[in-house]
């Protein structure tokens, strides 16, 4: 498999495009994540340990984590059903309902934050209706919950949708020729075939909402050990110039990332071994 | 007609069929939970924009403090997209029509910022280009500080829009092949040449999609430049982190007054990306992704 | 280890053991003034058709001529725009694709990619409600009988992405076969394979007819491979039936112009 590391090419800009790729990824990517763990080298993994491992740095990393998994396991049912009606149904507004999976995509986060807060908070439109039962939803974790589920919507629908479509029509019609009803054939030839897209998916939605910062603060309340986020605690590290701190906790959040990315890959490996496609 | 036609007109359902009771119900909450989740607090931005009807709005639009942050915001894009833009191409030309070993690494390495919270993002920025770095005390006592100034809020966008474009044209590009380039280079064209006349006009439509979601994320981003710029007033403040300060402020109207400027992007940004799918769909790589 | 003898047997002689799950009389299909229109397209005129109990009948015909959809109808994946479908003289129209169990072969065979062989044959006993469902390990028995009925006993753990099309060809078929089908349907049984291996399964497609003694009917556009297969051949054009007979007597007496010409194209 040795081979040399650039195999010769008729084509021109050789040159040209891989310094252009290879130095603007270095100053906006590489270098900067490079500090990052620099820092952390020289702060030492006593030292990153220590910081992170106090109440406030553990409350505010679970629940991030928490809720993002409740989250993204959300986007994850509600993923499939849209991606579901979306290919396979024809109905009247279905344009509209397609462009806006997107709309978390495109709207900006604190734009989000501000509207979802205004909707949820004791005089907001749905803030009020909980409140006649007595449900409490912006400033406590349920506000989160949904910030998060915002962002998180549009990566199930989006990763499963064309798998749908490149389902066989034959495939289900064997199904039910072999006497299988149609809920039989849904629970086990359709779901199984969506399940690494809507993995992926969910792990995108999860990573995206542990990291998620402006759709969140607005609504959090950001009261310590109860609704204050990870981010927020690097935020508030920087803001008092305790860069070891922020660097920790930076660290041990893309440690998550990493471990996320991760999984979607063995995800994509597991299911081209299995099934021969991604 | 036969008379056994005639008497039985049982409508039959198709094999790979729901019950239409079903299908009803799943359109209904596919309905309700966008609803909820997303056109409500897409209208409540408009409504509370205009809470105090329309001239206060637009009275809070001409402020110094927004019309700053939409200058800042407008030059921040002006200059990041098409950096991005400039790196998407050569990311994709380097990656489609080269053999390398180390070519999947270097995908991971441009998606890497995707999988990055935006306020680690920041961070990164900071501990690099800050002050008291190396490199970042070096600039400032050549007097170019990065962070809290404008080079690091364009950093800061770039690293979270980072791979829109070349994620986007990779997958064309690859599904275009490289035969057209060799055969306008057998036919005596430059490398220059080969791309403006071969290349871009089979990318264009890809290209513009990128770009389009490219500037949309850059105008909205939040997280990663509330960390570097130090929000300073008519400086250093762009449209979202002048959303935070005003709402913090209880300036309601005026937040939301800007905030509803950038849901009109938001809306724009979606009707042109539709009409690409719809119009373009053959030369996307959003549409045909397996 | 005496009484594994009798399977030991069974392993030698699979024809014997497939035969006993047959052995029930083959059904009658009657196909009585069937039309089909998609929109204002007529699909299929109408058109009547008694296939014989346990006879191998090719539906022949170029693309367009309605062949697949008749086969469709039989099974219960398309529904008839007017005329009724008896099977055993009762009037099946209105049985939905489960309750027809027709054993049904699809042109890409339709596996499932996920599934091994061994649960994609067992496939159709395992989606029976619990009360009529069999034991795991008479599953098992069944899906071993059926893998040595279509000579590939050792493939049962691997995925349909790891066989030739052949071996898919032969999988589909013995899954279809697992329902205990009352009859067999094949959409272009052998569209997908290149000649020599269409040669190599046509005798194994006969073989397993004879064996399992099922009325079958099989959808084809090769006039070669019908006549040379089929007891029974019924040539189809533009959603008519041009002319139904034994292959030599078609071949000797062609109804028609088109047949004429088709048979000799």
């Amino acid at each position: 498999m040795k081979g040399p590391v650039i195999h010769r090419s008729p084509m021109p800009g050789l040159g040209l495009s891989m310094g252009i790729t290879l130095t603007m990824l270095s100053i906006v990517v590489l270098l900067p994540i490079g500090a990052l763990l620099l820092k952390g080298a020289n702060y030492g993994l006593a030292g990153i340990w220590e910081t992170v491992n106090r109440e406030r740095v553990w409350a505010a990393l679970f629940l991030s984590f928490r809720l993002s998994l409740f989250a993204a396991l959300l986007n994850l049912v509600f993923g499939v059903l849209l991606a579901w009606v979306l290919v396979r149904y024809r109905f009247p507004g279905r344009r509209l309902l397609d462009a806006a999976v997107d709309l978390p995509f495109a709207l900006p986060t604190a734009v989000a934050g501000i509207a979802l807060t205004a909707l949820y908070a004791p005089r907001g439109f749905f803030g009020q209706l909980a409140a006649e039962i007595g449900w409490k939803i912006a400033y406590t974790q349920w506000g989160i919950f949904i910030a998060l589920v915002f962002v998180g919507l549009p990566f199930v629908a989006r990763t499963v949708q064309p798998v749908i479509e490149e389902i066989e029509r034959e495939v289900e019609e064997a199904s039910a020729t072999l006497g299988a009803s149609r809920l039989h054939t849904l629970r086990h030839v359709i779901l199984p075939m969506l399940l690494p897209a809507a993995l992926t998916g969910f792990a995108l939605a999860l990573a995206r909402a542990v990291g998620e910062y402006g759709s969140v603060i607005f609504i959090a309340g950001n009261i310590p050990l109860v609704t204050e986020i990870a981010p927020l605690l690097i935020i508030i590290q920087l803001e008092e110039f305790n860069y070891d701190a922020a660097a920790a906790i930076g660290i041990a959040m893309l440690l998550i990332s990493f471990a996320m990315l991760l999984a979607i890959n063995l995800i994509q490996v597991w299911s081209r071994r299995r099934i021969g496609y991604v | 007609m036969s008379d056994a036609s005639l008497a039985k007109p049982v409508r039959f359902r198709a094999a790979t069929e729901e019950s239409p009771a079903t299908r009803w119900a799943l359109i209904t909450v596919a309905f309700a939970g966008l609803a909820i989740l997303v056109f409500a607090p897409l209208i409540a931005v408009f409504v509370e924009a205009l809470a105090d009807g329309v001239a206060a709005s637009l009275k809070s639009l001409a402020s110094p403090d927004a019309r700053d942050a939409i200058r800042l915001t407008l030059t921040i894009a002006a200059i990041s997209v098409p950096l991005n833009a400039i790196f998407g191409i050569a990311a994709a030309w380097f990656i489609t029509k080269f053999d390398f070993r180390g070519k999947a690494f270097l995908i991971t390495l441009i998606d890497l910022p995707f999988s990055v919270s935006p306020v680690v993002a920041g961070l990164c920025i900071v501990l690099m280009f800050g002050a008291n770095s190396a490199i970042g005390g070096w600039l400032v006592a050549q007097g170019y500080p990065i962070v809290f100034a404008m080079p690091g809020i364009i950093l800061a966008t770039m690293f979270v829009t980072f791979p829109f474009v070349a994620r986007e044209l990779i997958p064309v590009m690859i599904e275009q092949g490289r035969a057209e380039e060799e055969a306008a280079l057998t036919l005596g064209a430059s490398g220059w040449r080969t791309f403006w006349t071969v290349t871009l006009p089979n990318i264009r439509w890809a290209l513009l999609y990128g770009v389009l979601l490219c500037n949309a994320r850059a105008m909205g981003e939040f997280g990663a430049v509330a960390v570097v710029s130090g929000k300073i007033r008519g400086e250093t403040a762009t449209m979202p982190t002048t959303i935070e300060m005003l709402y913090q402020e209880y300036l309601s109207v005026a937040a939301f007054s800007l905030a509803a400027v950038l849901a009109l992007l938001a809306l724009v940004t979606l009707l042109l990306k539709t009409a690409l799918e719809i119009r373009h769909a053959d030369q996307l790589a959003a549409t045909h992704r397996h | 280890m005496l009484t594994s003898l009798p399977q030991r047997t069974a392993i030698r002689n699979p024809r014997a053991q497939a035969r006993k799950t047959f052995e029930k009389q083959p059904m009658h299909i009657e196909i009585d003034e069937i039309s089909k229109s998609f929109g204002t397209t007529a699909a299929l005129h109408p058109v009547s058709l008694s296939l014989p109990s346990g006879a191998l009948v090719a539906l022949l015909g170029p693309s367009g001529s309605g062949k697949t959809t008749l086969l469709r109808i039989l099974g219960g994946l398309e529904f008839p725009t007017s005329g009724r479908v008896l099977f055993d003289g009762q009037d099946a129209t209105g049985l939905s694709v489960q309750e027809r169990r027709a054993g049904f072969v699809f042109q890409s065979y339709a596996l499932f990619r996920h599934m091994t062989v061994f649960d994609n044959i067992a496939y159709g006993l395992n989606a029976r409600p619990r009360a009529s469902r069999p034991t795991k390990a008479e599953i098992a028995r069944r899906v071993t009988k059926l893998l040595d009925l279509i000579q590939l006993p050792d493939i049962g753990a691997r995925y349909p992405s790891q066989l030739s099309g052949g071996q898919r060809q032969r999988v589909a078929l013995a899954r279809a076969l697992a329902i205990e089908p009352r009859m067999l349907l094949l959409d272009e049984p052998f569209g997908a394979l290149d000649a020599k291996v269409r040669k190599e399964l046509r005798q194994g497609l006969r073989d397993i007819h004879d064996t399992t003694g099922l009325t079958t009917v099989f959808v084809t556009h090769d006039q070669e491979e019908a006549m040379e297969l089929a007891d029974l051949v019924v040539v189809m054009s533009m959603g008519r039936i041009e002319q139904i007979g034994k292959p030599q007597d078609i071949r000797a007496r062609p109804a028609t112009a088109f047949v004429k010409d088709f048979i000799t194209a």
